[in-house]
């Protein structure tokens, strides 16, 4: 068999190993939205809400709101408020964070994430976890 | 009268032996379940202590695991809804379901102690020296799929020590520079893990491993006999050479036309006599199935004395306090809580660290071991060799390191991943549900 011959049988199978690999990327997820309403501004009562289904802390100060993920920065375990020491603890690696998300100590490399809050028409509060935000962002109302 | 019945039960409890030297031989040659054993084995690969048959206990369990899975597979669904249901079923409805996964998890725990303790073995033995690195490396292969199929396995419950297992686990590979988050995409499934997650682990678990492992295993066993058999061969060879005359030249030794020269086959062959080996058959066969057997009693055993746990539903809202990995894979999970680094503003995650730098540069060690190594070559096949004392006590070391940091992680992490001695009392934790 020639240099050809076998470059094409080469190809072939690159080809073929192409597309089998291309075929383990998703191209629509079945996932929940990144955006979503969290509820009514009054729905959430001073200092701080913990929305399990979203991994998500509302903080609230008067009329100001913002959103703080649970989602530890070291590989993804939810982080736990601690009132009494005002912080976040990670329940798997031990990692703390401040108040505001900022990373203390343990092994998270990052602080937790700040995201966007809105206001909808409807007057609900609105997430956008693919949208991050500086830790200073507050939605005032 | 009196033979036909002893024809009989001769039949029934097969008590073979053979009559002639040759007639042994040839009974290795013209079975297809043992054409893969050499005609004669000497009585230092046959003995206990040499190499503690911990390689053939590994086959074994892999054999115990693969018979145990499929009949899983009966009763196993790989759906987020009814996975977790279907090992309950298994465990309490369907009869002896309980003992086919208990053994399944018990030959699964066991097969990554005894590779571990073969590659012990190996090392100690230095094993590993000239023509067979390349089994070196199979063998390192073999630990790393190993592993991977215990990882895979223990996801498939879909409780909570599945779920939070492969949260980290795919965590570990998105903290990888550069490709990491395409990697944890393509092993999720998305963003998210779901039931997508799981077919891959699923389709994994029951297929794809296994096919490597199979595939190794038949190119370990294969490159055993091309390597002229376990490395006490060697020193045997050595010693025998040493007292006897060399070999005429003018002989052919021509393996089937296939092979020329006088090959290590053919110096292993060479040595063996009735004072130093026995035949394969009945001898090999018979210890092989001895060894299935206890194989099968130890799994067996503990089995019955401790049934498989099962945590909680796989919950995505609460992070169990504390999540630990299964023993295992504890000293990985002590790494990547302790090894995270922080020079100024810029911080390194532990989860590249000790999750994917620190396996990766044990194994490149691994790999490099046999060039590194200077000793003798009298040391090959022989336990804890005088002149391989220092590179012993390195591999004690390293060995010791991975055992503690399983302890520390086993017996000394409590709640938040923080340090509590055995006798102290966890804090109770409130829990959200």
């Amino acid at each position: 068999m020639g240099i050809l011959g076998k470059m094409s049988i080469l190809a072939a199978l690159l080809a073929e190993a192409i597309g089998a690999i291309k075929a383990f990327v998703p191209q629509v997820l079945y996932e929940p939205p990144s955006n979503f309403k969290v509820g009514k501004p009054d729905d959430f009562p001073e200092k701080i809400t913990f929305l399990p289904e979203h991994k998500l802390y509302i903080f609230r100060s008067g009329k100001e709101f913002w959103a703080i993920s649970a989602v530890c920065t070291h590989l993804g375990c939810v982080v736990d408020w601690k009132p009494d020491q005002a912080e976040f603890y990670c329940s798997c690696h031990g990692s703390v964070f401040s108040k505001d998300g900022s990373n203390m100590s343990g092994p998270a490399p990052k602080p937790l994430l700040w995201y966007a809050l809105s206001l909808a028409p409807d007057g609900s509060l609105v997430v956008d976890s693919k949208k991050q935000v500086a830790p200073d962002y507050k939605l005032s109302i | 009268m009196k033979e036909k019945l002893s024809r009989i039960w001769k039949g029934i409890t097969w008590s073979w032996s053979p009559k002639s030297s040759r007639e042994a031989s040839e009974s290795v040659v013209r079975n297809f379940w043992l054409h893969w054993f050499p005609s004669r084995i000497s009585l230092r690969s046959m003995s206990w202590g040499y190499s503690f048959w911990l390689g053939t206990f590994a086959v074994c369990l892999f054999l115990i695991l693969a018979a145990t899975g499929l009949l899983l597979l009966f009763f196993y669904v790989p759906s987020v809804q009814n996975a977790y249901w279907s090992i309950k079923d298994l465990e309490n409805v369907v009869v002896f379901g309980w003992l086919l996964r208990a053994q399944h998890r018990w030959a699964a725990n066991l097969m990554v102690v005894t590779v571990f303790l073969h590659l012990v073995r190996v090392f100690f033995t230095a094993g590993y020296r000239g023509q067979r690195v390349w089994n070196w490396y199979i063998g390192i292969a073999l630990l790393v799929v190993t592993l991977f199929l215990s990882f895979t396995g223990y996801i498939l419950p879909w409780d909570q020590l599945a779920y939070w297992a492969l949260t980290i686990g795919t965590g570990i590979a998105s903290s990888l520079p550069l490709l990491g988050k395409s990697l944890r995409f393509v092993l999720v499934g998305g963003n998210v893990i779901g039931q997508s997650s799981l077919l891959r682990f699923f389709a994994l678990h029951n297929f794809f491993l296994p096919a490597a492992l199979f595939f190794l295993l038949a190119l370990h066993m294969w490159r055993i006999r091309k390597d002229g058999g376990l490395a006490c061969m060697d020193s045997l060879i050595l010693e025998t050479k040493s007292r006897e005359i060399a070999v005429s030249p003018t002989k052919t030794y021509s393996l089937l036309g296939v092979t020329e020269g006088t090959t290590i086959q053919v110096a292993t062959t060479e040595v063996l006599d009735d004072t130093n080996s026995v035949h394969s058959s009945p001898h090999l066969v018979r210890r092989v199935a001895v060894v299935f057997l206890l194989t099968t009693i130890i799994t067996l055993f503990f089995a019955l004395l401790s049934p498989s746990p099962l945590e909680e539903p796989a919950n995505p809202f609460v992070t169990p306090i504390p999540a630990k990995a299964p023993w295992y894979f504890l000293w990985l999970q002590e790494l990547i809580a302790i090894t995270t680094i922080r020079i100024g503003k810029i911080s390194i995650s532990g989860g590249l660290i000790g999750g994917i730098l620190v396996p990766a540069f044990l194994i490149l060690l691994a790999l490099l071991w046999p060039f590194l190594d200077r000793s003798p070559k009298e040391a090959i096949g022989v336990w804890l060799h005088k002149s391989r004392k220092k590179q012993n006590t390195v591999f004690i070391i390293l060995s010791a390191a991975i055992i503690l940091l399983i302890i520390v992680g086993v017996y000394l992490r409590g709640p938040y991943w923080n340090f509590y001695w055995p006798w102290r009392p966890w804090p109770k934790i409130p829990t959200l549900f």
